[in-house]
C-alpha cells in the first residue's frame, strides 16, 4: 500500500479547461470551456422499466438528484397516460421547493456570496464560507447551515431519503403526509420565508449599497442579452415544477411557448469538433456561433433567465422583490450575468414562500396521492426546471414499459454556449493586446463563470469534485502564451 | 466510540461507485454491531449531514491521479486533501472545508485524524455501467481487507 501526497495537478485532469485565443493583435478572438463528458446513459437506460428511471436518473449527479427525479417521474406519467390526483402533485412541488431552498441556500452562501463579502480581489484563501461567517458573523453561518438543514429535513420527509429521493412514482408519489408532518413542515416553512428575506436584505446590505460592485454588475464586461427561458404557470408565472416552457426574445416579446412534448420542435443541438458536449439552441433562430442577440438561437436557462422569461412570480414577497430587482437594473430583461445571484435569492424567497401556500393548503394531507396507471406505456417527456436550468427527460418505452429510447437535456447543457460567451467577454475586457489587464483575471473570468453555477456532475460527471479552473492563453497560432490556473473551490 | 465507515460513489458511472462496492462487501463480513455502514453519491455539506455525529469516519472512494495504476489502494487522511472523487464538489466545499466550517459551527464532526480514507485508483469513471473495470474488481478484496483493517485498528 502506498502513501502519497497529491500533486494538485492531479485534480485538474479531465476538468474544466478554459482556452482563450488571440489575434494577432493579441487581443481576445474566441474563449472555450473544455469540459469532459459522460458517456452512454441512453444505452444504460436501453432495457429498464421506465419506472426506475425516477430511482436511476438522480443518480447521475450528486448535485442536483431532486431535479432528475422529478423529471423522470413526470416523464413516466406521461409515458403511462396517467393524471397525477391534485394532492400528489401538491406533495411533489412542496419537496421541490424544500430542495430549491436548499440548493439555493448553497450555491449563494457557499459559491457566490464570499466574491463580494471578501471582494473579488481577496485571496482565494479568505473568499469562502469560513472568510465570510469571520466577516457577517458565526450567526450567519449557523443560520444557513440550519436552513439548509430544515429545507433537508423536508426533503427527506416527503421523498423517503434525503439524499436520493423515491418518494414520486409513476401517477403520483409513494406516500400522503399526516397532520403532524404537515404542521412541521408549516413551521419550518415560516422560518425558511424568514430566512430568505434575510438572505435578501444581506445581498442588499453588501453587494447593492456598494458601487463597485453595483458598476461591476452592471458593467458591459457581465452583459450578455440573448433569449431567455423558464417554465412557467398558466398566468405566466415562474414555476420549478410544473407548466409550460416559454422563451423571450433579448427585447423581453415571448418567442415560444412549449409543452413538454414539443421540446424537439423547438431546441435543436449544435456540435463541435473541440467538444463532446452538445450545444442546445432554438431551432427557429438557428446556429450562428457563439454570439448573442436576437439573430443567434442561443439561450440561457438560469435564475436570471426564469425571471426574464415569465411575467411575475406566483407569490406575494417574492413578487415585491421581483418588482425591485427590475427597477434597480433599470427595466425587463436583465442581461447581467452576475444578476443571477439576486434573481437567485429572490427565487429563494419563492420557493420558502410557495412551501408555506402548499404546506398550508386544505387538500395537502389528502391521502389520495396516486392514480395506479392503466393504460398501455408509450412515450413521454417530463421538464422540470433544475436550479440550473430547464431539465428534459424523454423516455420511449415499448408496450411492457421498457424503454427503448432515453434522451436528457440537463440544466447547464442548456447553458453551455452563454458560459462559453460571457466567459470570452469577460476575458475582452481584462486581456487587451496580449497584456492581462488586470491582476484578478481568474477571479473575474471565474465568476462570470460561477453566477450560472455550471453543474458538470451531470453534464458530465464531477471527477475529483473540486472544481478548478485552468486558464490557457493562446496566440493565434495556438501556441500556449500562459496558463493560470486556481481551484474554484471556496475552501480555506 | 460511534464509527462510520461511507462508501461515496456513482454505483452506475462503472468504476465509480467502487467505494461503494467495497463498504457493501466490508459489511457482510463485519458481524460487529458497533460500526454503522452507509453509502452515498454526493459531497460538500451534503455529506457534512451524514457524516454529523460520528466520532471517527472511514471514508471509502474512488480516486484518479496521474498516471495512476487502476486498483491502487491508497490510505490518506482529510488532511490530504485529496482528489477522492467524491469528497468534494464543484458545488459546494470540499471535504476539508465541510470538516472546518461543521466544526466552526459547532457540529460533532470527527477530528482529522479520526477521519480515514481509503480510496482506490478508477480506469473508467465516465461510462455508465454497473460492472467495474477488471483491473479495479480485481482490487475489491485486497481493499475490503483495509477497511476491515482500520475498523479493528486499536485506537
Amino acid at each position: 500500500m502506498q502513501k502519497i501526497s497529491i500533486d494538485p495537478i492531479t485534480r485538474l485532469e479531465g476538468h474544466g479547461k478554459i482556452d482563450i485565443f488571440l489575434d494577432d493583435e493579441g487581443n481576445v478572438a474566441n474563449a472555450y470551456l473544455i469540459i469532459p463528458e459522460l458517456r452512454g446513459f441512453e444505452k444504460f437506460a436501453e432495457g429498464r422499466p421506465v419506472e426506475e428511471m425516477p430511482r436511476i436518473t438522480p443518480r447521475i449527479c450528486g448535485v442536483c438528484p431532486e431535479a432528475h427525479h422529478m423529471a423522470s417521474a413526470k416523464a413516466c406519467d406521461a409515458v403511462y397516460h396517467v393524471e397525477v390526483p391534485p394532492t400528489g402533485k401538491m406533495l411533489r412541488e412542496l419537496l421541490y421547493s424544500a430542495f430549491y431552498v436548499a440548493d439555493h441556500t448553497v450555491h449563494f452562501y457557499i459559491l457566490a456570496a464570499p466574491d463580494f463579502v471578501m471582494g473579488p480581489d481577496a485571496p482565494v484563501a479568505e473568499r469562502n464560507i469560513l472568510g465570510l461567517i469571520h466577516k457577517v458573523g458565526l450567526d450567519v453561518g449557523g443560520q444557513v447551515i440550519a436552513s439548509r438543514g430544515k429545507a433537508m429535513d423536508i426533503v427527506g420527509m416527503l421523498g423517503g431519503k434525503t439524499i436520493h429521493p423515491v418518494g414520486a412514482i409513476p401517477g403520483g408519489v409513494s406516500k400522503a403526509i399526516n397532520e403532524e408532518e404537515r404542521a412541521q413542515i408549516e413551521a419550518w416553512g415560516h422560518e425558511l420565508v424568514d430566512f430568505g428575506l434575510f438572505s435578501l436584505q444581506l445581498l442588499k446590505d453588501v453587494v447593492l449599497a456598494n458601487q463597485t460592485y453595483l458598476d461591476m454588475i452592471l458593467s458591459d464586461a457581465y452583459t450578455t442579452p440573448m433569449y431567455y427561458m423558464g417554465l412557467v404557470d398558466e398566468n405566466n408565472k415562474v414555476n420549478f415544477y410544473d407548466g409550460k416552457v416559454r422563451v423571450v426574445d433579448p427585447e423581453g416579446n415571448e418567442f415560444v411557448k412549449y409543452s413538454p412534448e414539443e421540446y424537439l420542435d423547438v431546441v435543436a443541438e449544435h456540435v463541435e469538433p473541440w467538444t463532446y458536449l452538445k450545444f442546445p439552441y432554438l431551432k427557429k433562430v438557428g446556429w450562428k456561433g457563439f454570439t448573442t442577440g436576437k439573430d443567434s438561437g442561443v439561450y440561457q436557462a438560469t435564475p436570471l433567465s426564469r425571471l426574464n422569461a415569465a411575467d411575475g412570480m406566483a407569490t406575494p414577497k417574492a413578487q415585491e422583490a421581483y418588482e425591485e430587482f427590475y427597477s434597480t437594473m433599470g427595466g425587463k430583461p436583465v442581461h447581467g450575468t452576475l444578476a443571477t445571484h439576486w434573481a437567485r435569492l429572490i427565487e429563494l424567497l419563492y420557493a420558502a414562500e410557495r412551501l408555506v401556500e402548499l404546506a398550508t393548503h386544505p387538500e395537502i394531507t389528502n391521502p389520495h396521492v396516486r392514480t395506479i396507471p392503466t393504460e398501455k406505456p408509450t412515450e413521454g417527456v417530463g421538464i422540470v426546471e433544475a436550479p440550473r436550468g430547464t431539465l428534459t427527460h424523454h423516455f420511449v418505452t415499448d408496450e411492457r414499459g421498457i424503454v427503448k429510447k432515453a434522451n436528457l437535456i440537463v440544466g447547464t447543457t442548456n447553458n453551455y454556449a452563454p458560459i462559453s460567451i460571457s466567459i470570452k467577454k469577460a476575458a475582452q475586457a481584462m486581456i487587451r493586446k496580449g497584456e492581462v489587464i488586470s491582476e484578478g483575471i481568474l477571479n473575474r473570468v471565474e465568476m462570470a463563470f460561477r453566477s450560472y453555477d455550471p453543474c458538470f456532475g451531470c453534464a458530465t460527471h464531477n471527477l475529483p469534485g473540486q472544481m478548478p479552473l485552468e486558464l490557457r492563453i493562446r496566440d493565434a497560432e495556438g501556441n500556449v502564451l500562459d496558463v493560470l490556473t486556481q481551484h474554484l473551490d471556496n475552501d480555506a | 466510540m460511534k464509527t462510520l465507515v461511507l462508501g461515496l460513489g456513482n454505483p452506475i458511472l462503472t468504476d465509480d461507485g467502487i467505494g461503494i462496492r467495497v463498504v457493501r462487501e466490508a459489511a457482510s463480513r463485519c458481524p460487529n454491531g458497533k460500526t454503522r455502514f452507509a453509502e452515498a453519491s454526493l459531497g460538500g455539506l451534503r455529506l457534512l449531514d451524514v457524516i454529523n455525529g460520528y466520532d471517527r469516519v472511514i471514508l471509502v472512494d474512488a480516486i484518479l491521479t496521474r498516471g495512476g495504476t487502476p486498483g491502487a489502494i491508497y490510505h490518506m487522511g482529510p488532511g490530504d486533501l485529496l482528489a477522492s472523487l467524491h469528497s468534494d464538489s464543484s458545488h459546494d466545499l470540499s471535504l476539508p472545508g465541510a470538516l472546518k466550517l461543521g466544526r466552526r459551527l459547532g457540529m460533532k464532526v470527527p477530528d482529522d485524524d479520526a477521519f480515514e480514507i481509503i480510496a482506490i485508483e478508477a480506469q473508467d469513471v465516465l461510462t455508465f455501467g454497473e460492472s467495474p473495470t477488471a483491473a479495479v474488481a480485481a482490487a475489491i478484496p485486497q481493499a475490503v481487507d483495509a477497511v476491515l483493517a482500520a475498523i479493528n485498528a486499536p485506537r
